[in-house]
């Protein structure tokens, strides 16, 4: 927005209000930025077949049409970074209000050995309502992650059997049409995460390539 | 020689406290709670008070059986963790073990943990020096 501004004060020849013209229906035509990394159309929509924890049901990314969908792949022996990145993507949903309910959080277990269906159960109700956690054969794991580029590695387990799980730390959002819209950084904050979740439920269906 | 002999006593007292007790103060020590017996991570601040250097060596706890000193740590958008043996600490200058970096990793409970409850965690420091910490247990949420 702000390079339009500077635009319109620097036209003085007809060259330049024409290219001024263009300029402003260029920028009409653009949404304003987003606050959260824009990766629209470089991702697959939202496809899996997995198994929810809660209740054992198969679930597929279709069955989250209509909700803001964001994706986190994690492991429950992991102390720091996972919880602490589902703690911020819950207040930052809680913060929605009345809305959170459209928001649906998604952790995937990269650990499928250690993260049982029941532990995976018990870990996702402790964060809250909007968190659902997912689990899937190796197989499936392995194809869900390589559509969304995902990558993961276990580390050696030590003498208690014990290992490290390496993961990609990005969140993926994706809107009530499973389309692939913006990524969630280590470094951004819950308020910013919350205005454009806010901007993504305000949509209309259908109005936003 | 009765008096001579009491003042040895408590200066032998005090040494024994100064040899024991390293000039370090720890501030925001917290635990955040997860259920189950999942490892659950450690944080506080730590500032060394002393005029030379003070290294962290570790710690330990009656209530895990394993702690470990951890580091997260994100290189090309994948986040793992690596151990670390010792943090070093310059005099005066606070060291944060926050969530995303440094952190203890508390694994193995010994007994039942609540949100709410403190846990004595014992920090180990160089020349077998050890400073007991009351940790906070916390929400998931890290409130």
């Amino acid at each position: 927005m702000r390079v339009c501004a500077a635009t319109a004060r620097a036209s003085g020849s007809r060259f330049l209000v024409v290219l001024l013209v263009s300029l402003l229906v260029a920028c009409g035509q653009n949404e304003p930025p987003w606050e959260l990394r824009n990766i629209s159309g470089l991702m697959p929509a939202l496809d899996f077949t997995l198994t929810e924890a809660s209740d054992g049901a198969t679930v597929h990314g279709k069955d989250f049409r209509g909700k803001v969908v964001l994706l986190y792949f994690g492991y429950t022996h992991c102390p720091d970074v996972c919880p602490t990145t589902l703690a911020l993507l819950n207040h930052a949903v809680k913060a929605l209000g009345a809305n959170a309910d459209q928001v649906r959080i998604l952790f995937v277990s990269v650990d499928p050995a250690r993260d049982t269906l029941a532990q995976l159960k018990t870990y996702a109700a402790a964060f809250g309502p909007w968190v659902v956690g997912l689990r899937g054969s190796e197989a499936d794991l392995r194809e869900f992650t390589r559509r969304y580029r995902v990558s993961y590695g276990y580390g050696k387990p030590d003498a208690s059997g014990a290992y490290e799980v390496s993961h990609s730390s990005a969140v993926y959002v994706f809107d009530r049409e499973g389309r692939i819209r913006l990524m969630i950084g280590s470094t951004d904050s819950a308020p910013t995460i919350t205005g454009d979740l806010q901007r993504l439920l305000a949509e209309t269906p259908g109005a936003s390539t | 020689m009765k008096h001579v002999l009491f003042a040895m006593v408590i200066l032998g007292m005090a040494m024994t406290a100064h040899a024991g007790q390293p000039a370090v103060s720890v501030s925001d020590a917290r635990i955040r709670w997860l259920p189950g017996d999942l490892p659950m991570a450690g944080y506080f601040v730590v500032t060394s008070h002393a005029s030379g250097p003070v290294r962290l060596l570790g710690a330990t706890s009656q209530a895990f059986s394993d702690v470990m000193m951890h580091r997260s740590l994100e290189q090309s958008g994948v986040t793992r963790m690596a151990h670390v043996d010792f943090v070093d600490l310059a005099p005066g200058e606070p060291v944060s073990f926050a969530p995303g970096g440094y952190h203890l990793m508390l694994m193995g409970r010994t007994q039942e943990l609540h949100p709410g409850e403190a846990v004595p965690v014992t920090l180990r420091f160089n020349n077998g020096q050890s400073l007991e910490v009351n940790f906070r247990v916390t929400g998931v949420q890290g409130e």
